[in-house]
């Protein structure tokens, strides 16, 4: 309401004239009367009119006339008004003020006047309203649309509007000022319809006429505001004059669909123009959108033209440029269209639209290609570890919800590559450090890139158990070699946190395994080795993995490692008792002996093969024995000479040395004390060693580094008629000297003994668990017994393995099958 | 002249139960391995002699000497050796 206080108050005090007239007419006691009325209507002057008047009906019936004047005479009423606003106000009072003296003083005036009512009620002239419309208004509103100056004051039409709607004739008047608008928004759009074919010049022209039809409606508004807050509140179809105006505009560009149709045409040309790179008046579209907005036809006019022009483009976007661009390149793009789509809306769209626009980008360049950025980037992008685009590609997956798809990638990525590694038997010397890169590459991946999430960490851990377990039980004997390195070379170069850092994740690989039972024999194998040879790095870090493994595999799984262990303690201390005793005394104490004593059931079984001690082991030997038997009753001991060490002094010609080698290599020296010269056979039959190995002992003492025997002819081979000589001409600056082993290179038939073994070990287990199963149930088809031992047997195997385990189980009589139904089998007790 | 001389030996040997029979008697489970109740061979479980010769795991036999006092497989009295 654009009444300013100035006005309002001129309003006010001219109905208090009114009053004061009427008032004055009905006496002085009317005073009091007229005072507190005009009080009442003060602080009710906020309110709105209605109410006002409603205190003046019910303040006094002595009021009445100036009811009456007011509700039947507006002409009068409205004069006085005018008069009031023409400033008479003054005049007004001054000329009423004496007949007010004169009432005042009724009883000094002998004569009586005589108030009679109007002989005819005052009344407007029947066309007054047509008159003022066509005179004065209409003219104004013209005036307003041609942007013309208005010859009338405002003050003086806002009046005339006034008086219009007080004689109850504003449907009149908002018929007459809507066909006004109307003719000229006709005319408006009309000429817009031819206006120009280039988008830009055309919206620069809608906005133009937009922004005058909102100034003139705003003008308009002003001073049709009576009508505006009376009658058209109340009563119209429309809510003000302005939806009024916005109704009318909206009705003919929907009319003139031409014109509608170029709009939004031309503010898609715009954008589009935006989204290739062009800069665009982002005001205009902005103040374009607006107007549809306001026209309350965005949604249909505007917005789904739009979203389908965008579909369309985005769609055309993502088929070319994914030819076009390689992947990195491509999401990038993405991301970028994604961001500008988002500003897009917050600079001059409505943010109705920002949900739909945002989701049809995803869905053109993401969704619907998902499988071919996969397929064509993702490989790449693991091998090459780019961990920035994989992030990238893990955002914007996640925002069209195929995290699914990327995850199910994941998996065959890391399968794929696992398996290629395990199944290469060329890479085998490497294979565990390969496969624990790429698992801290995956990992890292996943951490950094795929925000931890639990689900792709368990992809990758199915993966990985799925292509550990495709080579059956080398991967196993790779990681307990693995381990064996670790702690044979200990801490060199590394602290402890790093090596227990390795440690770790070789066990993580380990989980992965199914047939642990095999690394439990290759590691027991080589731990058997570190302890009696004395390779072992550290104790400690020793003790460390065997914790590490019971908590892996549980204290079952480790217990006989641990008496190994045990074995070795305990062996100490009984080589202390021996010192202390007879026995040892009686040997008279020229060679330093210490025994180890295994249980044989904790370590693995070794073939030992028979060897002729010399006389001084013999005596040595035989007194241990006695040592110990009588210390330990009811048992007995096996030598085995195999992991058996010595330190030897020997004197060469050109200086003596000390010299540490195997218990083999010891007995040949030994041979020689007596002669110098001795062929293969003769040093056969004097150790009585099996020949491979011993040529193989040979082999190190005469054509290795270190050669404190000469062989005759030279080569590299031992041969059976080879000649061995003391090396005379040794020499060596060292003084210590250690003369390896050639190592029993982990031959493939020491190998196929413990793989062997496992076998043995794992056909007992089959057994046992089909005897408890059956034990327990007494009679099970050969469906439900399978299912029953693929939830007990924690290793893999052939069906036809215990098919072949549940014969023998029937032959042994442990079972039998029943006689009606073959597939029925039954315990027998 | 002595040319090589042995200083210090280091040597290996297992042991295991000098029994007579393979298995024990009365659970039938190999004398290398342990009685029934028990998860780890050797000292844990270990084999006891009567008089007459026969072994059984320790605890396997105490188990039958909570109703009588004789061998079980020849039936001479029964006390540990």
């Amino acid at each position: 309401m654009p009444s300013s206080p100035a006005r309002r108050s001129t309003r006010k005090s001219s109905s208090g004239t009114q009053k004061k007239r009427g008032s004055s007419l009905e006496g002085t006691a009317n005073q009091v009367e007229h005072s507190s009325s005009r009080q009442q209507q003060t602080t009710s002057n906020k309110k709105p009119k209605k109410s006002s008047k409603k205190g003046e009906d019910s303040s006094k019936p002595q009021n009445l006339l100036t009811m009456f004047n007011r509700e039947t005479s507006p002409k009068t009423n409205n004069d006085a008004e005018m008069l009031v606003t023409n400033g008479k106000l003054q005049q007004q009072n001054n000329q009423r003020e004496p007949i007010h003296h004169s009432f005042s003083t009724p009883q000094k005036s002998s004569t009586k006047l005589v108030i009679r009512p109007l002989s005819s009620a005052p009344a407007v002239s029947k066309n007054f309203a047509e008159e003022v419309w066509t005179d004065y208004l209409k003219q104004a509103v013209k005036a307003i649309q041609n942007a013309t100056k208005v010859t009338f004051s405002y003050e003086e039409l806002y009046r005339k509007v006034e008086d219009i709607c007080l004689l109850k004739l504003g449907s009149f008047l908002f018929e007459k000022l809507q066909e006004e608008v109307e003719q000229h928004v006709a005319k408006q759009i009309n000429y817009l319809q031819g206006y120009s074919h280039e988008p830009e010049t055309f919206l620069y022209g809608v906005n133009k006429v937009w922004e005058e039809h909102c100034n003139q409606m705003k003008l308009i508004r002003s001073i049709f505001l009576f009508l505006d807050r009376s009658f058209v509140l109340h009563n119209a179809p429309v809510r003000s004059l302005w939806d009024m105006g916005l109704k009318v505009f909206r009705k003919y560009l929907q009319q003139n669909s031409e014109v509608e149709r170029k709009t939004v045409q031309s503010i898609i040309a715009l954008v589009t123009a935006e989204r290739n790179g062009e800069s665009i008046p982002q005001d205009l579209v902005k103040d374009m959108v607006r107007m549809f907005t306001a026209l309350e036809i965005y949604g249909e006019s505007f917005e789904k033209a739009f979203l389908d022009a965008s579909s369309e483009y985005y769609y055309s976007e993502g088929n070319v440029l994914l030819q076009q661009y390689d992947i990195y390149t491509y999401l990038k793009h993405v991301e970028i269209r994604l961001s500008e789509e988002v500003n897009r809306v917050i600079h001059y769209l409505d943010r109705t639209t920002k949900g739909p626009l945002i989701q049809l980008v995803e869905n053109c360049l993401l969704e619907s290609h998902t499988v071919e950025i996969l397929d064509k980037g993702f490989h790449s992008m693991m091998e090459e570890n780019r961990q920035e685009d994989l992030a990238r590609l893990y955002r914007l997956l996640a925002r069209v919800h195929q995290l699914d798809q990327l995850k199910k990638y994941l998996g065959i990525y890391t399968k794929n590559t696992g398996a290629r590694i395990i199944q290469d038997p060329e890479k085998d010397n490497e294979l565990v450090q390969l496969i624990l890169d790429m698992k801290d590459k995956v990992d890292s991946i996943v951490c950094n890139c795929f925000g931890k999430n639990e689900t792709f960490q368990y992809a990758v851990k199915e993966s990985f158990e799925s292509f550990v377990n495709m080579r059956q039980n080398k991967p196993a004997e790779l990681i307990a070699k693995y381990i064996d390195q670790i702690l044979r070379t200990g801490n060199k170069g590394y602290t402890e946190e790093e090596l227990e850092g390795t440690l770790d994740k070789v066990l993580q690989f380990f989980r992965f395994i199914h047939g642990k039972d095999v690394f439990e024999a290759f590691y027991k194998k080589d731990l058997a080795k570190r302890l009696l040879l004395g390779k072992s790095a550290s104790l400690d870090l020793e003790k460390t993995m065997i914790s590490k493994l019971k908590a892996e595999c549980g204290a079952g799984f480790t217990s006989k490692l641990e008496g190994m262990f045990k074995d070795i303690d305990l062996s100490q201390d009984i080589m202390k008792a021996f010192y202390e005793s007879l026995e040892w005394k009686q040997c008279g104490n020229e060679v330093d002996l210490s025994v180890v004593v295994l249980t044989s059931s904790y370590w693995p079984q070794n073939t030992c093969g028979n060897v002729k001690l010399s006389k001084e082991l013999l005596k040595l030997q035989s007194a241990f024995s006695r040592f110990y038997l009588n210390k330990y009753a009811g048992r007995k001991l096996t030598w085995n000479h195999s992991n058996s060490m010595c330190t030897i002094r020997a004197n060469f010609p050109k200086g003596q040395k000390t010299i540490s080698l195997s218990l083999y290599q010891t007995l040949v020296l030994l041979l020689f004390n007596e002669t110098d010269a001795l062929n293969l056979r003769e040093i056969h039959e004097g150790i009585g060693l099996e020949m491979k190995e011993l040529k193989r002992t040979l082999q190190s003492l005469a054509c290795g580094k270190i050669r404190v025997l000469r062989k005759e002819p030279m080569s590299r081979e031992v041969e059976e008629d080879d000649t061995f000589y003391f090396n005379k001409d040794f020499q060596d600056k060292r003084y210590r000297i250690k003369i390896n082993q050639i190592q029993v290179k982990e031959t493939a038939e020491e190998n196929q003994q413990t793989t062997e073994r496992v076998v043995q070990d794992r056909q007992y287990q089959i057994d046992a668990a089909i005897v408890r199963i059956m034990k327990t149930r007494k009679s099970l088809t050969h469906s439900q017994l399978m299912s029953e031992l693929y939830e007990q047997l924690k290793f893999p195997y052939q069906p036809t393995d215990l098919k072949k385990r549940i014969e023998s189980l029937i032959d042994r009589e442990y079972l039998e099958r029943d006689s009606d139904t073959p597939q029925l089998y039954r315990y027998l007790a | 002249m002595v040319v090589v001389k042995l200083e210090k030996a280091k040597v290996t040997c297992h042991w295991t139960w000098n029994t007579k029979d393979e298995t024990c008697g009365i659970c039938q489970m190999p004398f290398d391995g342990c009685c029934p109740d028990c998860k780890i061979p050797g000292d844990d479980c270990p084999i006891v002699w009567g008089p007459c010769e026969h072994s059984f795991h320790l605890h396997c036999i105490l188990k039958w000497l909570n109703s009588r006092q004789h061998c079980p497989l020849c039936r001479r009295e029964w006390h540990f050796n």
